[in-house]
């Protein structure tokens, strides 16, 4: 079943800039990786679905209802991670998070504590005098703290270094093991490879392809397999270049850069990169 | 209306009616000891020696009682511009600030409707308006009791002061509807505060002279009438409630249009 739709979606802010025509649906349980360059209509999208903004053509809907006129009640299943994070800034984490709760009408302590110690964070000092990474880990505890059915994520590991990005991926897979719902916007196409099932390409606020993770790696993912003189020189090899080994054989896989993938689905230049195994 | 949300911003009010309510209690104090015949003597010389500036805000010789006195010296000036100040400071950050900063995201993505969330701001622009002009009106009263016990009426007093509110929440209303209309704190603020500000200013230009006295059909500060409503004048009391409907449609007004909104937050 569908948690998450999208139909015809449309809003034109002039000069090329908005989404047009864009369709796609998140199903139950499901981690939909929505990929594109900055600029290309993810956070509109979002947005739409947040029930911010009035679609002015097509529609959007979670869980059946409309994300515009039943807002409040989507609401109370919804999780968000805004792509630019603007907190109340004379207030301290703690108080923020407390603030939330309240505001909420849940009460969450043993949440937010797990939340707090899985990403180390003391909230104790003012939001305004926080690090950019300390900010992300508290927009991702304020998202998850009332332990929300359907997740939309923009961009939500931007500020945190590889230990915590590592941390916040693990976090996702537990969730969508819970059979939460998940969106997740990013332009870090191996952040999405790695915890996502589906993944759409979004260009110029227009859907050019959505895939499942395998046709993409199948796609995008080149492997070389190459003979060495000796067993030792080829696990040598494959430790160096994070590949496997079976005895003087040592097989390497290159991903191409986000660039490129987007050249190729953007038609860029021409040049189609399959895969090729030597 | 959300308890959790009102607390914080009344919290959130808390210094800027300290220092209202300080330099408030200064002046009303200050000017209501000057109600004796030596001092108004002096005020009234110099109201004669400017009669043009002292009459633009609304000070004008020869009142012969107490509550005559203070509607001179304070109800043309410094009770109208001190709680207008705080209407327009608190009614730009209550909604538009928080819409231009994008922490209105996390009053939003919540369960609790727009609706709900206006209605909460706009109560405590009005609860800061009522708790300033209630602040006033028993400073008035004290000082009143403490220097000139028996000269001031009460109930004229707080017919007066009921304009007053009117008038303030007429001129909150007008903060807090631009406030929610514009989803960018320079325009939000540039008429929420303009179009109170150039009111005054029309104001004191009808105050001021005979051939600017047309101005004052074009500001609705003319509405405000103290001492008709001291007088129990009926054009008075029509006025104050003609500005308390324009209240209640401008806040009415704001409500909507952040429901209607797009927020790009």
């Amino acid at each position: 079943m569908s948690v998450l739709q999208v139909e015809g979606l449309t809003r034109d802010y002039g000069g090329g800039r908005g989404v047009f025509d864009l369709s796609f649906s998140v199903d139950q349980g499901e981690v939909f990786g929505f990929l594109g360059p900055n600029g290309a209509g993810k956070t509109t999208t979002i947005r739409h679905l947040m029930g911010f903004i009035r679609p002015r053509g097509g529609a959007c809907r979670i869980n059946g209802l409309d994300c515009w006129r039943e807002r409040t009640r989507i609401q109370r299943s919804l999780g968000y991670i805004p792509g630019e994070i603007s907190f109340f800034d004379d207030m301290t984490g703690e108080e923020f998070l407390r603030f939330l709760e309240r505001y909420r009408g849940v009460s969450a302590a043993n949440r937010k504590k797990e939340l707090l110690d899985r990403f180390e964070l003391q909230p104790r000092g003012k939001i305004k005098k926080m690090s950019k990474g300390m900010k992300q880990k508290l927009g991702i505890a304020a998202a998850f703290l009332h332990d929300p059915q359907i997740l939309l994520l923009d961009e939500p590991t931007s500020g945190l270094d590889p230990l915590m990005q590592n941390r916040f991926l693990q976090l996702l897979e537990e969730e969508k093991g819970r059979g939460k719902t998940i969106l997740l916007s990013s332009h870090i196409f191996e952040e999405v490879e790695r915890s996502c099932d589906r993944v759409g390409i979004i260009r110029s606020g227009r859907m050019v392809a959505t895939d499942s993770v395998e046709t993409l790696r199948g796609r995008h993912v080149r492997r070389y397999t190459v003979t060495l003189a000796t067993p030792e020189e080829a696990a040598a090899f494959a430790e160096d270049f994070g590949g496997t080994c079976r005895g003087r054989e040592a097989t390497v896989t290159a991903r191409q850069t986000l660039e490129s993938i987007f050249l190729h689905y953007y038609g860029g230049e021409g040049e189609s990169h399959e895969s090729d195994a030597v | 209306m959300n308890l959790t949300l009102y607390k914080r911003e009344l919290r959130g009010s808390v210094r800027l009616l300290v220092i209202f309510g300080a330099v408030m209690t200064m002046y009303v104090a200050i000017i209501m000891t000057m109600y004796e015949p030596e001092m108004m003597a002096l005020l009234d010389s110099y109201a004669q020696a400017l009669p043009e500036l002292m009459a633009a805000v609304g000070m004008t010789a020869g009142a012969t009682d107490l509550l005559g006195f203070m509607i001179s010296y304070l109800y043309g000036f410094i009770l109208l511009v001190f709680p207008m100040v705080f209407s327009i400071l608190r009614g730009n950050a209550l909604v538009a600030r928080y819409v231009d900063q994008g922490s209105m995201v996390y009053l939003t993505a919540a369960p609790v409707g727009r609706g709900t969330i206006a209605l909460t701001q706009a109560g405590v622009l009005i609860s800061g308006n009522l708790l300033l002009l209630g602040y006033t009106t028993a400073l008035e009263l004290g000082v009143a009791r403490g220097s000139f016990p028996g000269e001031l009426p009460v109930g004229e007093l707080l017919a007066v002061n009921a304009g007053l509110l009117c008038l303030h929440l007429f001129i909150g209303g007008i903060c807090f509807f631009f406030s929610c209309l514009c989803s960018d704190t320079r325009y939000s603020l540039a008429l929420g505060a303009g179009i109170p500000a150039l009111m005054y200013v029309l104001q004191m230009l009808a105050n001021a002279g005979e051939a600017a006295e047309k101005a004052r059909y074009f500001t609705f500060f003319t509405l405000y009438d103290p001492t008709g409503l001291a007088a129990g004048e009926a054009g008075a009391v029509a006025g104050s409630l003609v500005l308390l409907l324009g209240a209640a449609v401008l806040y009415a007004g704001g409500v909507t249009a952040f429901c209607k909104k797009d927020l790009h937050i």
